[in-house]
């Protein structure tokens, strides 16, 4: 199992040594919260810093959400779990960050749970990945041996549904928002400033949290999730009303593997499949 | 006077009150309880600890339709929602909560300010109190005793109720409540070692303790105008933020609205829906600027509102410590620990 304490330590030695060598100006990791289950995401900016930095089994946050909040050109170190580190490699992929601006601390992990259920969080709500696909350090050991599910698996009793019945489905579930948007500002890869639900001219949808407005505004959102989602299941754990929004995410990232045989954010050579164009492409989508 | 039901028949109570009027009640859904309108007595369940939202939704309803109109046609031939209350009964609210209602009568309720919708929601409403199980352990993020609420405090409910082991204990505590309860024919008396459990249990809430620490009101206040400047400390404060609007929406003193016109096909609904300050576009004006563009500077605005200018304004903090920002928040973002913080910046 993971050793938690000891990524603690190594996290804040390497924290220290990076922000005393004056390497990074920030480093993007997990503080003290107000008891120990609840850590909070954290910014170290000086040496001092450093003493609040945590590791438990309750840093679920994915940290490649608060990088875009820094200019472009500032040196940020950053603590990644395995799908913490695809988030960092879509945005490098789509320009947001550059490479040789960050240090990626990898974090290969085994066993987080979320606090307000106590359950283990694995490949049912998140790609169940264990250890990080790019990072310069890795501040623990790296969990081989016990294989996760596939994340898709999950997807076995939606996809027994009928078109209808999948429509009713969403339409039930999404019925229950109360349009709070965590989901959007607890994903990585909701940067747009200003998202489309925001805008007024025109306005895209009503406020209110009923079915119209909350259809335009999750339907939309899960398109413009569409080949660069990396399944961390962070939407899903930030609803109050327990939206399964990870089932719509997992679908569209299975269909776009099949299509286009790759997976969002495994490598920053890629290119995400939706704004690439390769003549073997898919046509399934126009059938 | 006070009466008692044993919770497994609490069904036939629920029955009584639906046939009287509108009854709001916690139910219990995927992610935990919420009061819901009961159509079907079996739903009410009070093995809960506290509601997800606030039970603000009930004279403050997350959207309200104020008048329908027509493009084109005079305002004559708007119309305008026309409220048609029947009784209300407000089942199983936390002392906490039932607080917060005195807290919003000032902005929907007091003179000069009156809103119409709440007012009338809240003269049709009969709120039946619910002290905490005192057995059952606390959640760390309440916070209730700061604000100088109780476990069991009965203040502010209409009729009072109190868990003993397998029955409910009901309490009239105003005529509007003492009222009620002599008609619910369905409550069997009580003997006077239940009277005497009833008030035992009241003064046990007292020792069922929160988070506590010593805030006065002015000092407060005071103390986070002059931090207002101080950029550092609610940068720090707010670095975790996601700027969502998950704890305004759960609150149950946070009172922003915005006001809509939906118009499709030249008919339209103007109504009132939930806002909250910390949505990017909470303060964008007309001519695009926008006075709150960073995440701190909202963060500031919610807990300067709660902690200092409600202060300044009516008197009194606008918070009741129910927890539920802190416990719903998906990076633990905790305002005791912030108001905690600010008392020594």
């Amino acid at each position: 199992m993971t050793d938690f304490k000891k990524i603690e330590e190594n996290l804040k030695k390497e924290s220290k040594r990076l922000l005393e060598a004056g390497d990074v100006t920030v480093v993007l990791a997990y503080g003290k919260g107000f008891d120990e289950s609840h850590p909070m995401p954290y910014a170290a900016k000086a040496v001092a810093d450093v003493e609040n930095i945590v590791f438990n089994e309750y840093c679920n946050y994915n940290m490649a959400r608060y990088l875009v909040r820094y200019p472009q050109g500032t040196k940020i170190a950053i603590a990644v779990k395995a799908a913490d580190s695809r988030a960092v490699i879509v945005l490098i992929q789509e320009e947001k960050v550059k490479r040789e601006n960050l240090v990626i601390l990898g974090i290969p992990v085994q066993g987080m749970k979320n606090p307000k259920t106590g359950e283990i969080i694995d490949s049912k709500t998140t790609c169940g990945m264990y250890n990080p696909v790019l990072y310069d350090l890795l501040l623990g050991e790296e969990v081989h041996g016990s294989k996760s599910a596939s994340p898709y698996e999950v997807l076995m009793e939606y996809e027994k549904m009928d078109k209808d019945a999948r429509w009713e489905f969403w339409k039930k579930e999404l019925d229950k928002c109360i349009r709070c948007y965590a989901c959007r500002k607890a994903c990585p890869m909701c940067y747009c400033d200003p998202c489309f639900i925001d805008q007024s001219k025109p306005k895209w949808a009503d406020k209110a949290p009923q079915s119209p407005g909350n259809m335009m505004y999750h339907l939309t959102r899960f398109q413009h999730l569409a080949g660069r989602c990396i399944d961390c299941g962070e939407c899903s754990r930030a609803c109050p009303v327990g939206i399964p929004l990870y089932l719509f995410h997992k679908k569209v990232a299975k269909e776009c593997e099949e299509m286009f045989k790759q997976q969002a954010g495994m490598s920053i050579e890629d290119k995400p499949v939706l704004v690439d164009f390769r003549v073997e492409d898919s046509d399934k989508i126009l059938e | 006077m006070v009466k008692k039901i044993t919770i497994e028949k609490i069904s036939e109570l629920v029955a009584v009150l639906m046939e009287k009027g509108t009854l709001l009640a916690p139910v219990k859904e995927v992610s935990g309880h919420n009061f819901a309108q009961i159509s079907d007595p079996q739903k009410v369940d009070l093995n809960f600890y506290n509601t997800i939202m606030s039970p603000k939704n009930a004279f403050f309803p997350h959207k309200e339709d104020f008048v329908k109109y027509k493009i084109g046609k005079s305002l004559a031939e708007a119309e305008a929602t026309v409220l048609n209350l029947k009784p209300t009964f407000l089942f199983g609210v936390r002392p906490c909560d039932v607080k917060s209602f005195e807290i919003m009568d000032i902005h929907f309720n007091a003179a000069g300010i009156v809103d119409p919708y709440w007012r009338a929601r809240r003269e049709a409403t009969t709120i039946f109190g619910y002290a905490y199980d005192l057995s059952v352990p606390l959640d760390s993020a309440d916070f209730y005793n700061t604000l100088g609420i109780y476990a069991a405090d009965p203040e502010g409910s209409d009729i009072f109720m109190v868990k003993k082991d397998k029955e409910l204990l009901l309490k009239g505590i105003t005529p509007k409540g003492e009222k009620l309860l002599g008609e619910l024919s369905s409550l069997a008396r009580v003997s006077s070692a239940d009277e005497n459990y009833f008030e035992e249990y009241i003064k046990r809430g007292k020792e069922y303790k929160t988070r506590f620490t010593c805030v006065d009101a002015q000092a407060i206040a005071r103390k986070l105008e002059t931090i207002f400047d101080n950029v550092d400390f609610w940068t720090k404060m707010s670095s975790a933020c996601l700027s969502c609007g998950i704890c305004t929406f759960v609150c149950p003193t946070c009172y922003c609205f915005d006001i809509c016109d939906d118009t499709m096909f030249g008919k339209g609904t103007r109504s009132r829906v939930w806002d909250a300050c910390m949505f990017t576009d909470f303060t964008l004006e007309a001519s695009g600027h926008n006075p709150r563009t960073q995440v701190y500077q909202r963060l500031r605005q919610k807990i300067s509102h709660k902690y200092s200018y409600h202060i300044r304004k009516y008197g009194v903090i606008s918070c009741v410590g129910c927890g539920r920002c802190t416990r719903h928040c998906p990076v633990n973002i905790d305002i005791y620990s912030i108001v905690e913080a600010a008392l020594k910046a």
